[in-house]
Order: structure tokens, then C-alpha cells, then sequence
């Protein structure tokens, strides 16, 4: 993503003075900005064109952190979403957010730091509690983070707090923030990867893996935790030969110890999102594999073919190194057990190893 | 002059050979049944005159009153009298809003009237404004997505659109169709209309051909011109609702081969157990839930009994673990 990418501004008249929104438009300085009412007050209509050259800095009144909606049926990993905007600049043909929101631009929440304070009682209110608190939900956590320094804010937030971990979560290789932070401590940088065959069709706008991989080579040398997520897998011609080229690269490039946790997810998808990938990305085929629908509603691969993907990617990857904190994503115990050989049989008890794992890395 | 004032003038006659048979740019009329209005003209006479407006070519388009023009046409007059607005002021937008409104306060539009009115405002309101204002006047969401696909009806043929309104198209089959490319799309149509395939067939058919084209990299119209699907649908032993089925089959097999291949897996290993008659074993939609579920039928509790320590003596149920793996 390049910053030249954003050819307007568009802020909340009762933003405009905020210093955050002001530090963001000195950075765009030179752009136009359109000032508007309260954004909530006139619903767009739901377009096609999701308007990625505008960012509007907005005053979100709904919760900041609040846990990750999960599904039904499935294990899931009990993180919280810190929600610091919506909408990303790259264009993933698979992303869910093309289905989630009927507000175009890229927007950004200004009054996060103003709601610190409030996220800091609430976690430090639970010391009992591990907070694995993550932005990269609903934006990509680093894409805007050269304009918006969503950084400068968050790490010496999180740096200080003994029981939460903040996952910065990417498919970018914007890390400048980070390197000249001076906060490590309880940060984990994070990728998306997928096989470099998929990341150059289908994830539109976003740097290679090598890219991703050297960016994360940068922070681990750094001193920051990583995690990586191959999260959507997906079926594509020679689909082992391409994962198998990202774990090597992986391998040349990155400290397994290093690493706190792995998740895998092969594609899922609610069943709107078909028509909206057909009409926004016509020469896709990632709709190409066998979709059922799940038990949560979702598009899923056909079970056997999930268990396939998952155990050869366990396989690789345990060969590289045994202890990657490897989890799966909204699976089943079954598919669990048949493709990992274990399983944390519900979400607290998958929730549980993962605040092992922090634990172990952070204290 | 404004329209309130029109009336205050005399009307002009009007050639109706002048007149365009299709609606043009003002009127949104489509699949309507002429006969009663015809009755009325014939027994009282034309009771509202139609509007119309003069082009510089000397051609007249009507603003409202389409049907009477129509019914006019069928009953064989030449001229017909009518309020002409060609000199009211009325910029081309507003005899059209004219119309719309008239319409809007007298019926119900249907889907392809819906998509008229759309395309004839495209030449006047941007596109965002007609998905914020009017979409929702037409009842219609103001959803991108949707709004292309009322855009694009007017392109289908008059049969399909008929066939449309009529509702024995599908709305969903209609999305669908105008997805692909007009040689697939009337293909398609043929089959639908010979074999006769209920709404939701409709969408399995479309839906099955446009997967398997996009991941065959074929198109759908020589996906159907393929001989396993046109010896079915020629087959004279046959009729149309077992056509449909065996064709959906086929297709349904071919687009998820592993999921058909599980299923028969299934079939196979379960009629290996000699299950006691009314007895029934089933697995979960598409295996996802490892939960099988057994159905036992009986008419009274020694029966169940009977069934129940029969089916405890039977050899090897023990070891039912993924029936449907066994094949793969």
C-alpha cells in the first residue's frame, strides 16, 4: 500500500480539532478535506466501489474492545478486538469486510486515544484475565500506520500493562512506526501469509511474502515477538509446492523461537460474499473448491479437505520446529484431532494454551 | 407553463403512426394485460387523455399514457387526442418524474417496470443519488449490486423478461443469468424452459454451470452442449421432473466430487449392515457435524424392543466410525 494511494480527506466536523485528527491531516498535508456532519447520521448507500482513496476520520461511539465474534459450533480463540477503524487500503479478493460494511473510505477511529484510559481500567480491573488484544479484525494493523501512528499509541499502552498482550496483525511491510518505537514488551508483530501464487493474485496491493517475511526478519532482529497466520488457506493448483515455498522462506528468514503462536483457517465465507467476489474480482478462483455450508452458516471447505490442508501444513511446519504455539481458527474438535492429532475441545480451552503461551514469552 | 396549466389549453390530435411503439424515454410499462382497458375504451370511449411531448424530428414520445396509446393502436385509431407538453417548460427529467409519479401513485411497478424507470433516470441523476432516492421509492435497496442488476433487465429479451414477470423466472435466477455472457445465458434459457426446472432448480442449475465454467475454464454453453447432459434431457423414457434430477445430479457430482464420492461411501458401507426393517441410519449436511443420526420406526414398544435387540446383535457396528472416508 502506498500512502499516495489516499487522494481525500473527509473529517467529522466534531473531530476537526482533535489533536490526533490534526497530527493525521499534517501528515496528508496537501490533500483536500471535506468536513461533515456526524457520519451515522446519513447511511450511504451500499456500493461496490468501497472508495479506498478516502480516508475519513471519524468519532466512533460504539465499544472499542470487545471480543472477537468468533461463530458458532467451532473452537475459537477468546482474542479481544481493539477496534481502531474499519476498512483497509489493500483489496484481498477473499476479505470479509466486503460483505460486513455498508460504509465505504477507509475510516479511522480518532477518539481512540481519548478511550485509553477506560480500555486500561477495564484490563488492569481483571488482573486474573490475560487480554490478547488484537487491531487487525476489521484494518490491517500497520497499512495506515505511517499516517494514522496508531503505534505511537498503542505500544506504549500495552508495553506497560502485565496481563494483555496487543497482536499487531499485517499483510504490509510498513513497520517504520515500530522500528523507531522504543517499546518490544508485550507486542507481538504479526503476518498473514499465504503461498506467494495466491498473495500475487488474490491479495491485491499488498507487498510479496519475501517483503512480509523480510519486514518481520527487521522486528525480530528488533527484539519483537512475531506470529503468522496462514489464514485463508486456500486450494490452488500445486497448493502444497506453494505453502511449502512460504515455510522455506520462512526458514531462511525467521527464528522459529521467536515465534509465539501459528494459526491455520482454510477460507470460509458468508454465503453473500460469493456474489460480491464474483462481481468485484471476475477472474478469481478461489471459489473454485468444494463449499459446504458449516455449522455456523459459513461456506467451508468440505471436512476431509480441510483435515488434508491442516495436517500437511502441521507436518511441514512441526519439521521446521516442534513448539510454534500452532493452533486452527473456527475449527471443529474432529478436524482438530484429525488433522493436528490434538484438541483443546472448546474455545476456554483453547483460550487457556494460548495464555500459556503468553505467559511463556512475556512472563 | 407548468402542467396545471395544460389542461386550460385544447388538446391536439395526435397521429398515432407519429408515436413510437416502444415506451421511450417517459413511460415504464411492461408485461400488462391490455384486454380490460381495450373493454373500457370500447364501451365508454378514452376517458383520460394520454400526454405526450413533440421531438425536433417531428416524432412524438408519449409521457404518460402508454397502455391507453397501446390499446388505441390495437383498436385501430389513427388520431388520438392528447395534452401536448412540448412547450410547458418541462425539461426532460421533469416529464419523466412526471410519469413516475403519476404511476407510483396509481400501482404497483413490477421488477422490469423497476429497472425501466432506473435506466431511463441514469440519463438524468447520478448514480448516487438515484440508489439514495429513488431506489428506496421503488421499494428497492439501495444496494449497488442491485441496482446493476435492475439496470441490466432491460437488456434480456422480451420473452425472458415475460417470463420474469411472470414468475416463472426466479429473481435469483434472473441475477444469475445476467452474469454470463448472452450465448451462455440463452443456452440456458432453453434448458430452463424444456425441462421445466421448479425456482430452486433453477438457481442449482445456474449456479452448478457457472462454478463448474469458471473452474473448467469452459463455457456454459458447451458445458451443455455435452452429450451425458443432452442424452438426458432427449431421453423420451423420461419426464421433465426426472430429467431435472438426474441433470442436477450430474452437475452437482461434477462440481463437488469428493462431497458425491463421500456420499456414495456412505450408501455403500451403510447397506453392508443388515439394519431390521424401518431402520434407518443418516449422516449430518455434508458429513460437517461427526454425529450420525439413526430413525427407528414402530408402531408399538415390543416392536421397538425387537428393533432395538436386533439392531444390538448386529455384527460390526461397533466399528462405524467415517462411513464416508471408505472410498477416498
Amino acid at each position: 500500500m502506498n500512502i499516495s494511494q489516499i487522494k481525500r480527506v473527509i473529517i467529522e466536523e466534531n473531530v476537526e480539532n482533535c489533536e490526533p485528527a490534526s497530527r493525521i491531516l499534517k501528515r496528508l498535508d496537501g490533500l483536500p478535506i471535506k468536513k461533515v456532519p456526524d457520519y451515522r447520521k446519513r447511511q450511504r448507500p451500499w456500493s461496490l466501489n468501497m472508495d479506498k482513496e478516502t480516508l475519513r476520520l471519524i468519532s466512533y461511539k460504539g465499544e472499542f474492545l470487545k471480543p472477537c465474534p468468533g461463530t458458532k459450533n467451532y473452537i475459537c480463540c477468546g482474542y479481544q478486538i481493539l477496534h481502531v477503524g474499519t476498512n483497509c487500503p489493500l483489496d484481498c479478493s477473499y476479505c470479509i469486510l466486503q460483505a460486513y460494511f455498508n460504509q465505504p473510505s477507509l475510516r479511522v477511529f480518532v477518539n481512540l486515544e481519548h478511550k485509553l484510559d477506560q480500555i486500561g481500567r477495564l484490563i488492569d480491573g481483571s488482573p486474573e484475565k490475560i487480554f490478547r488484544i488484537g487491531t487487525g479484525e476489521f484494518t490491517d494493523s500497520l497499512a495506515l500506520d505511517p499516517i494514522v501512528g496508531w503505534s505511537d499509541i498503542l505500544l506504549p499502552f500495552f508495553s506497560g500493562r502485565k496481563n494483555a498482550v496487543l497482536e499487531l496483525k499485517t499483510k504490509t511491510d510498513r513497520i517504520e512506526r515500530l522500528m523507531s518505537s522504543r517499546y518490544r514488551e508485550r507486542i507481538i508483530v504479526s503476518w498473514s501469509l499465504n503461498s506467494p501464487y495466491l498473495a500475487s493474485r488474490e491479495e491485491h496491493g499488498a507487498p510479496t511474502i519475501q517483503k512480509r517475511l523480510k519486514a518481520a526478519r527487521k522486528c525480530q532482529k528488533e527484539g519483537f515477538t512475531l506470529s503468522f497466520h496462514f489464514d485463508p488457506l486456500i486450494e490452488h493448483p500445486h497448493w502444497k509446492d506453494g505453502y511449502m515455498r512460504t515455510l522455506e522462506m520462512m526458514d531462511k528468514y525467521i527464528d522459529p523461537k521467536g515465534i509465539i503462536w501459528m494459526s491455520l483457517g482454510c477460507l470460509r465465507f458468508m454465503p453473500a460474499l460469493k456474489t460480491i467476489i464474483r462481481m468485484r474480482h471476475p477472474n478469481t478462483h478461489i471459489l473454485d473448491g468444494e463449499f459446504v455450508p458449516g455449522l455456523d452458516g459459513k461456506m467451508r471447505y468440505f471436512k476431509p479437505i480441510r483435515v488434508n490442508m491442516y495436517a500437511f501444513m502441521r507436518e511441514m511446519m512441526e519439521k521446521w520446529h516442534q513448539d510454534l504455539g500452532l493452533y486452527l481458527c473456527m475449527e471443529s474438535p474432529e478436524v482438530w484431532h484429525k488433522s493436528l492429532g490434538r484438541s483443546p475441545e472448546n474455545s476456554e480451552g483453547l483460550s487457556r494454551y494460548l495464555d500459556k503461551r503468553v505467559v511463556k514469552f512475556f512472563g | 407553463m407548468k402542467t396545471k396549466d395544460i389542461t386550460r389549453n385544447n388538446p391536439v390530435m395526435i397521429d398515432i403512426g407519429d408515436m413510437d411503439e416502444s415506451p421511450g424515454p417517459y413511460c415504464m410499462s411492461f408485461g400488462f394485460d391490455l384486454k380490460p382497458l381495450i373493454g373500457s375504451i370500447e364501451k365508454f370511449g378514452l376517458i383520460n387523455m394520454p400526454f405526450v411531448a413533440k421531438e425536433r424530428e417531428g416524432k412524438v414520445d408519449v409521457v404518460a399514457g402508454y397502455r391507453r396509446i397501446m390499446a388505441l393502436r390495437s383498436l385501430n385509431w389513427e388520431r388520438v387526442p392528447c395534452w401536448d407538453l412540448s412547450d410547458s417548460g418541462l425539461s426532460p427529467l421533469e416529464l419523466l418524474l412526471f410519469n413516475l409519479y403519476d404511476n407510483l401513485a396509481t400501482r404497483k411497478f413490477n421488477d422490469v417496470e423497476k429497472g425501466m424507470i432506473l435506466n431511463r433516470l441514469v440519463f438524468h441523476v447520478p448514480r448516487g443519488e438515484i440508489m439514495e432516492r429513488f431506489m428506496p421509492l421503488l421499494k428497492l435497496p439501495s444496494h449497488e449490486p442491485f441496482f446493476d442488476i435492475f439496470l441490466k433487465l432491460e437488456e434480456l429479451d422480451h420473452h425472458t423478461r415475460t417470463a420474469f414477470v411472470e414468475k416463472e423466472l426466479s429473481f435469483q435466477t434472473i441475477k444469475t443469468l445476467l452474469g454470463i455472457e448472452p450465448d451462455s445465458r440463452s443456452a440456458v434459457l432453453k434448458w430452463i424452459s424444456s425441462i421445466k426446472f421448479n425456482s430452486n432448480q433453477q438457481t442449482k442449475f445456474i449456479e452448478y454451470l457457472e462454478d463448474i465454467s469458471i473452474k473448467e475454464e469452459k463455457k456454459i454453453s458447451d458445458l451443455l452442449g455435452e452429450k451425458q447432459l443432452l442424452s438426458i434431457s432427449e431421453d423420451k423414457k423420461l419426464n421433465n421432473p426426472q430429467k431435472s434430477k438426474l441433470i442436477l445430479d450430474l452437475l452437482r457430482s461434477r462440481r463437488f466430487p469428493l462431497l458425491a464420492c463421500s456420499e456414495k461411501a456412505f450408501q455403500k458401507e451403510v447397506s453392508k449392515f443388515p439394519l431390521p426393517g424401518g431402520v434407518k441410519l443418516y449422516h449430518s449436511p455434508f458429513f460437517e457435524n461427526p454425529d450420525y443420526r439413526l430413525e427407528i420406526v414402530f408402531k408399538s414398544g415390543c416392536e421397538l424392543k425387537e428393533k432395538i435387540i436386533s439392531l444390538s446383535r448386529l455384527d460390526g457396528l461397533e466399528k462405524i466410525g467415517d462411513l464416508w472416508k471408505a472410498d477416498l
